[in-house]
């Protein structure tokens, strides 16, 4: 049957890069209260809940 | 607050991603029962994560976070004593009825156990209430994104429901709740960040504790009198009112949230539904109602936040979007937004699909046209979504215009509600109730509800037939309504049955308890995936949270 680990694993992959490319391109981009590159940060823990929905789903096919 | 393009690419990236589940299910979909009932074929991590998605709507989420804003860790009740404990008894005492007499939804349940008359009833009130909450949760949002982002009303409600429609209508159930799954993950890695930035710019739960009143930061402590604590309960009122009737009639008896479990692929899947979905849903209020209790100690900071104010008080229903705009930079503010859109959907497309079963197999099969090939429901199926979205569209337009209307709609529903559970906890666990005794018992707990709200007042509402009792809050006064009704229900169900015929025992067979047994352990199935066992660990789980913040 099919897999939903698989698109939600490449939808937080995709959301992961892109924000990850936003944070790095434009370390720049502040919001108003918080001195932290909050794209990056955030970019990195999807790409890595997105890494682990792909491997689940390659694990079980 | 401005998009840049990158937000829109995210927003679009999703849209995208929905729509194209949709497109994948729908070959899927070959008999009514796939597009109405998933032909009960969900794995459980999916039918549990969509139970709880089904129910975090936009405004569940907005109104959780000005909650916390609001009254503070006190909110976390709606979770902690409001939703856990009747998750646990549903997965343990009601499933096995439910799945086990293979009804294909809660108004069927009530037709095999009582009668027809008690079925129709709830799958009249239960079909308009999905059609006026998706309606109304589509008002709010559209307003919130106009007044936010100055997107146009109708842009912003016809697009939301427009993806709804098509992926609903593509996949039916299964497609609803793969998405609601997406969503699920899309909700908590949206709003995760938000709660971390927010409390540690406020120095953290003590720094958060040290700059608001103590009533803010306890969840008990101020429960003594309804005088003590700005929700204006006291701990009889919110255990009973909320946490037993309240809350047990919702997660017990609400079809949205039934159908999810009933779609498992066996019985224990089914029971452990609620059991697997409490882990999650107990921790909710840290991404939610903390966030909002963070911005009021941040406004204390003279850090550069502040709520608009409004009235004497703060426009409460803001803190979500506010706390968005200070923390979010462009990229994941459209994470953020678009999380915001994803509950939305989630609630909408849970409304939908329950309709959808509803009116096809209760009031269509039921009383229009019977014994049509199953080709014909299908199709009845599909056309109730387009219709029933058409009808939430033209609701959102009319809370828009008539505010009035709808506040009027909102208590009826909540009489009809009320006494719901009394009727459900009769007729599971006591065979002599009779589908007379039901039936009179619902009527009577709608008019005690209403008798209620007539005599009773609170901050300006009620008292439409006489001032008898001023409750402190409406919440105080609401929790006291469903406590009446259930009272009333109950008695008159008890008595009424006493009075007409029982069924015979024959035809209780799989719907009652006693006259089947709980189902044994499946063979087979390890210790921790049964569900008195996961019953426990929630159980202990929860009881830790409100020991930990009373």
């Amino acid at each position: 049957m099919w897999d939903l680990r698989l698109p939600s694993g490449l939808f937080f992959t995709l959301l992961g890069l892109i924000l990850c490319a936003t944070g790095l391109w434009y370390p720049g981009h502040r919001a108003p209260l918080t001195e932290a590159n909050v794209n990056l940060y955030a970019g990195a823990g999807m790409l890595v809940f997105g890494g682990v929905m792909l491997w689940l789903a390659r694990r079980r096919s | 607050m401005t998009l840049a393009p990158v937000d829109y690419l995210i927003i679009a990236l999703y849209f995208a991603f929905v729509l194209g589940i949709g497109w994948l299910i729908r070959k899927r979909v070959a008999t009514s029962e796939d597009f109405l009932t998933s032909g009960r074929s969900v794995p459980l991590w999916i039918t549990s994560l969509a139970f709880i998605a089904a129910n975090m709507g936009a405004q569940e989420m907005i109104g959780m976070c000005a909650s916390g804003a609001k009254y503070g860790i006190m909110t976390a009740h709606f979770y902690w004593i409001g939703a856990i404990p009747a998750m646990i008894f549903v997965g343990v005492f009601m499933m096995p009825f439910y799945y086990g007499s293979r009804a294909r939804s809660v108004p069927e349940y009530l037709r095999l156990r009582f009668d027809e008359k008690t079925r129709t009833f709830n799958a009249v009130t239960f079909a308009a209430m999905t059609i006026f909450s998706s309606g109304i949760s589509m008002y709010a949002l559209g307003l919130l994104f106009q007044l936010v982002l100055g997107w146009s009303f109708t842009a912003s409600v016809l697009l939301s429901a427009g993806i709804v429609l098509v992926y609903t209508y593509l996949g039916g159930l299964t497609s609803a709740m793969y998405n609601e799954v997406l969503q699920f993950f899309l909700i908590t890695l949206g709003f995760t960040p938000l709660a971390i930035l927010a409390v540690q710019r406020a120095g953290g739960w003590e720094g958060m504790a040290s700059r608001l009143p103590a009533v803010m930061t306890h969840s008990w402590r101020y429960m003594d009198s309804p005088a003590s604590n700005p929700m204006g309960v006291e701990a009889f009122g919110l255990v009973m009112g909320l946490g037993f009737v309240l809350s047990f009639g919702y997660w017990c008896t609400d079809f949205l949230v039934v159908q999810r479990a009933l779609a498992a692929r066996t019985m224990n899947a089914a029971r452990n539904t609620p059991l697997v979905a409490a882990f999650p849903k107990m921790l909710i209020p840290f991404i939610v109602i903390v966030p909002g209790i963070a911005a009021m100690a941040l406004m204390q900071m003279n850090v550069g936040y502040s709520l608009p104010p409004k009235g004497a008080g703060y426009n409460y229903d803001l803190t979500l979007t506010t706390l968005m705009a200070s923390f979010y930079p462009s990229g994941l503010l459209g994470v953020g937004l678009t999380a915001l859109m994803a509950s939305f959907m989630s609630g909408m497309a849970g409304n939908v699909t329950a309709l959808n079963t509803v009116w096809t197999y209760d009031i269509y099969q039921g009383h229009i046209r019977k014994g049509a090939p199953d080709r014909h429901y299908l199709l009845v199926g599909r056309l109730t979504t387009i219709v029933g979205t058409g009808l939430s569209i033209a609701t959102a337009y009319l809370a828009q215009l008539y505010n009035n209307i709808m506040d009027l709609l909102q208590l009826v529903f909540g009489f009809v509600n009320a006494p719901l559970f009394a009727t459900f906890l009769l007729g599971m666990f006591w065979k002599r109730a009779t589908g007379h005794g039901a039936f009179a018992g619902l009527l009577a707990g709608t008019g005690a509800a209403a008798l209620t709200h007539g005599l009773t007042l609170a901050e300006g509402k009620g008292g439409w037939i006489a001032g008898l009792h001023e409750f402190p809050s409406t919440m105080a006064q609401n929790f006291w309504i469903a406590i009446f009704a259930w009272t009333a229900c109950f008695l008159v169900t008890i008595g009424m049955s006493l009075l007409t015929r029982p069924r015979p025992e024959a035809e209780l067979t799989n719907l009652v308890y006693g006259i089947k047994r709980l189902p044994a352990p499946e063979p087979g199935v390890p210790w921790f995936e049964r569900p008195a066992a996961l019953a426990v660990v929630v159980g202990a789980a929860c009881l830790l949270l409100n020991l930990w913040f009373r």
